[in-house]
């Protein structure tokens, strides 16, 4: 369902659907024909979290945009529709915090495993230093002294 | 006695010398063959998106020459037409004629790049020489404008840097006279060597479904079949008035993947001769964006602007809030998702195979990791 729709500075349509419907609207794209997934962004907007979709086609010209919103960090996976989805969902979990439900694998992708919060959010704190090393199995261990980083 | 069967698992990476860089794969083996490989990213990661939205528009430029600092002139133009639709700012004609022409030229130098460095990881070492050689002669074409090697910063919001210095054209020409026989040499020391042919041929197989199911762009999805091209799609600047074509292949094996390089370069020779051609007169700087103003633009609204790099679909997705600081910088990185690619082509060869799928992928690590 449609919350709100627009257009974009650069003339690209978006629309703003609701999470509930978010899977359905995308298949229902995707079978309209805008199967290639540009491009999918996290972004912090203070009040909520939004995650935007840039979906192209291979066969047509163009571009369209879907957004989502969420205030409790929880969205559908658009995992089953695009391969890609999985890799950009796990960057977005890992840099903005946004908990995809249903993805095989969310696990932090670049950051390490215990890194505490998400950098591209509004209120992460740049001065606090994390500090790095590994345990005994091989695990990455975060520690906010940096005595115990190498 | 029978001998018992082991699956072992290995790690490739992050410090050997056929990951390009910083690559970490988990490798589960069964003999020589490939069971599962699973890529793990991030040991180069800096976040470029978080460090862009604290400077300046202007300033930003500096942190996509570091993305893909082979093709550091496209990674630029990239940021510079998001950023001039989101500040209303426009570059003069002049300006993007020059930008064009440094994006394909660039083209040219990271490609010789790839080929130099897979003909290693493929065991030849004669090629990287002549493929420096030859790029030796773009690099110093950049230098002659913008000063710098390697991360030139020469294109900026409202133009470029600086006008084409004088002695350019001639330097261009010979380029342009010498290059395709160049490139043939080039090519003939893969495509005449029966050793690299089947060494390289039928191995780490991308279709297209799954190629387009992980939105992989760029040459490697052309060489699987499928004629996509952001410059052809969705044209910037002026690529719609030049006449070039989209080489396509048809397998996406290893060796398609090499081969489409030179066909692309050839391309990219076309172009740069066009715009040469075409270069018109006037002013290379927008003066409205001069210096003492650029401090203050502001943007407000989101663009996303797509442009066509070595390797892929190169984006920058810009969100402003009406203050001098861009509020979202979101970058798509090609390379990126031709790794996350490596899973597929690697499954079922064997781990030399791999090496060369990797290589065929052209990944450049400041890229990936961002």
């Amino acid at each position: 369902m449609i919350v709100e729709e627009g257009t974009t500075k650069d003339n690209v349509k978006f629309y703003i659907v609701d999470k509930e419907h978010l899977i359905e609207e995308l298949q229902k794209r995707k079978d309209e024909g805008w199967d290639y997934l540009a491009l999918m962004s996290g972004v912090d907007r203070k009040e909520y979290l939004e995650v935007v979709y840039h979906l192209s086609s291979y066969s047509k010209k163009g571009l369209i945009i879907i957004k989502a919103r969420t205030k409790d960090e929880k969205l559908p996976s658009a995992s089953k529709l695009w391969e890609a989805a999985t890799w950009f969902e796990r960057e977005i979990y890992d840099l903005v915090g946004v908990k995809f439900e249903g993805h095989p694998n969310l696990t932090r992708l670049f950051l390490p495993e215990g890194w505490v919060g998400h950098p591209l959010r509004k209120n992460y704190d740049m001065n606090k230093e994390q500090f790095v090393n590994m345990d005994d199995e091989g695990k990455d261990v975060v520690s906010f002294d940096s005595k115990d980083g190498w | 006695m029978k001998l018992e069967e082991k699956i072992l698992e290995v790690n490739f990476g992050p410090q050997h010398p056929a990951t390009h860089g910083v690559l970490r794969v988990k490798v589960k083996l069964d003999g020589e063959y490939v069971l599962e490989a699973q890529p793990i990213l991030g040991y180069l990661h800096r976040n470029a998106e978080k460090l862009s939205e604290m400077k300046y528009y202007v300033q930003s430029t500096v942190y996509m020459d570091r993305l893909d600092y082979v093709s550091a002139h496209q990674m630029e133009l990239g940021y510079v037409l998001a950023a001039e639709k989101l500040v209303d700012i426009e570059a003069p004609e002049r300006a993007n004629y020059i930008r064009v022409l440094f994006a394909e030229l660039n083209r040219i130098a990271s490609h010789l790049v790839f080929i130099a460095a897979f003909g290693l990881d493929a065991g030849m070492m004669t090629p990287f020489f002549y493929c420096f050689r030859e790029r030796e002669k773009i690099i110093e074409m950049y230098e002659m404008t913008s000063g710098a090697r390697l991360e030139y910063n020469y294109f900026s919001i409202g133009g470029v840097y600086k006008d084409l210095p004088e002695g350019f054209e001639e330097k261009f020409k010979a380029f342009y006279e010498e290059f395709p026989k160049k490139m043939e040499e080039i090519r003939n020391l893969f495509a005449t060597n029966e050793i690299f042919v089947s060494r390289t041929k039928k191995i780490g197989i991308l279709k297209p479904e799954d190629a387009k199911s992980l939105s992989v762009t760029g040459p490697v999805l052309r060489a699987s079949g499928i004629p996509f091209d952001i410059r052809k799609e969705y044209p910037y600047l002026m690529y719609d008035k030049l006449d070039f074509d989209v080489p396509t292949y048809s397998l996406g094996d290893v060796y398609n993947r090499f081969m489409i390089r030179f066909d692309e370069m050839k391309q990219s020779l076309r172009i740069a001769k066009q715009v040469m051609d075409k270069m018109p007169g006037g002013e290379y700087y927008n003066q409205k964006a001069r210096k003492q103003f650029m401090l203050r633009l502001k943007g407000t609204g989101e663009v996303y602007s797509r442009t066509e790099s070595s390797r892929g679909e190169f984006g920058i997705y810009l969100i402003g809030d009406g203050s001098p600081k861009p509020y979202r910088v979101r970058i798509r990185s090609p390379t990126f998702h031709n790794m996350t690619a490596i899973p597929t082509v690697s499954k079922g060869y064997k781990i030399s195979d791999m090496v060369l799928s990797i290589s065929s992928m052209d990944p450049v690590f400041g890229e990936v990791d961002r």
